[in-house]
């Protein structure tokens, strides 16, 4: 039983170190702010949450340890930090980046222009 | 054999998270504007968090795990502060 949250464990932190470097790499090299926060929630959810979910699985399996079910319990409670103020604070740079307009933006269709211009 | 598992594993899981902060760490430093050096910043600080849980297992120490919840906190106050001071100009209660 111990041996299976171990694996399952390690798999999700293999899974959350590949994302990482994807995200990473987006984030380098995608060329525009509102195109970049895609590859940050690829680093974000993908890079943070799912590792340290797998952590905490790892560290329940883990006989070696002292100390594992605080290391678990914590690491749990960061990953659900994580997933609920990762996502709210990218909507707060978005909208302040767009209000403020800070980023230079130029879509191919634009609705909201188009409905706000006919009225 | 679970601790030399966890060790083999070690060894492919460190380069790719130290990657993955070098990469983000040239985003902040050459990012074009204010929300996307802030954006790498967020990106930064949840990478540590993660890095700092599995630290945690690695050198079996509880302390490194409270400091990533702190780590995680503070990216959000980050965020949060940086966008009102940006869509208002001003940061207040």
């Amino acid at each position: 039983m111990s041996e299976i949250l171990f694996y399952l464990g390690a798999v999700m932190i293999i899974i959350g170190g590949i994302c990482d470097l994807f995200g990473a790499i987006g984030l380098l090299r995608f060329p525009n702010f509102y195109v970049r926060l895609h590859a940050a929630t690829v680093g974000t959810i993908g890079g943070a949450v799912v590792p340290l979910f797998g952590v905490a699985l790892l560290a329940l399996g883990a006989d070696f340890l002292p100390h594992r079910y605080a290391i678990a319990g914590a690491s749990f409670i960061t990953g659900i930090i994580v997933l609920l103020a990762a996502p709210a604070g990218a909507t707060a740079l978005a909208y302040a980046a767009h209000k403020a307009k800070l980023v230079e933006w130029k879509p191919k269709v634009d609705h909201l222009a188009e409905v706000r211009g006919n009225d | 054999m679970l601790e030399s598992t966890f060790m083999t594993l070690m060894k492919f899981i460190i380069p790719l998270y130290i990657a993955a902060f070098v990469i983000y760490a040239v985003r902040a430093f050459k990012g074009p504007s204010i929300p996307d050096v802030i954006l790498a910043v967020d990106c930064m600080s949840f990478d540590i968090a993660a890095f700092m849980a599995i630290l945690a297992v690695y050198f079996k120490s509880t302390f490194l795990v409270s400091g990533a919840i702190t780590l995680a906190l503070w990216a959000y106050l980050l965020d949060i502060y940086v966008a009102k001071h940006l869509a208002r100009g001003e940061v207040g209660a």
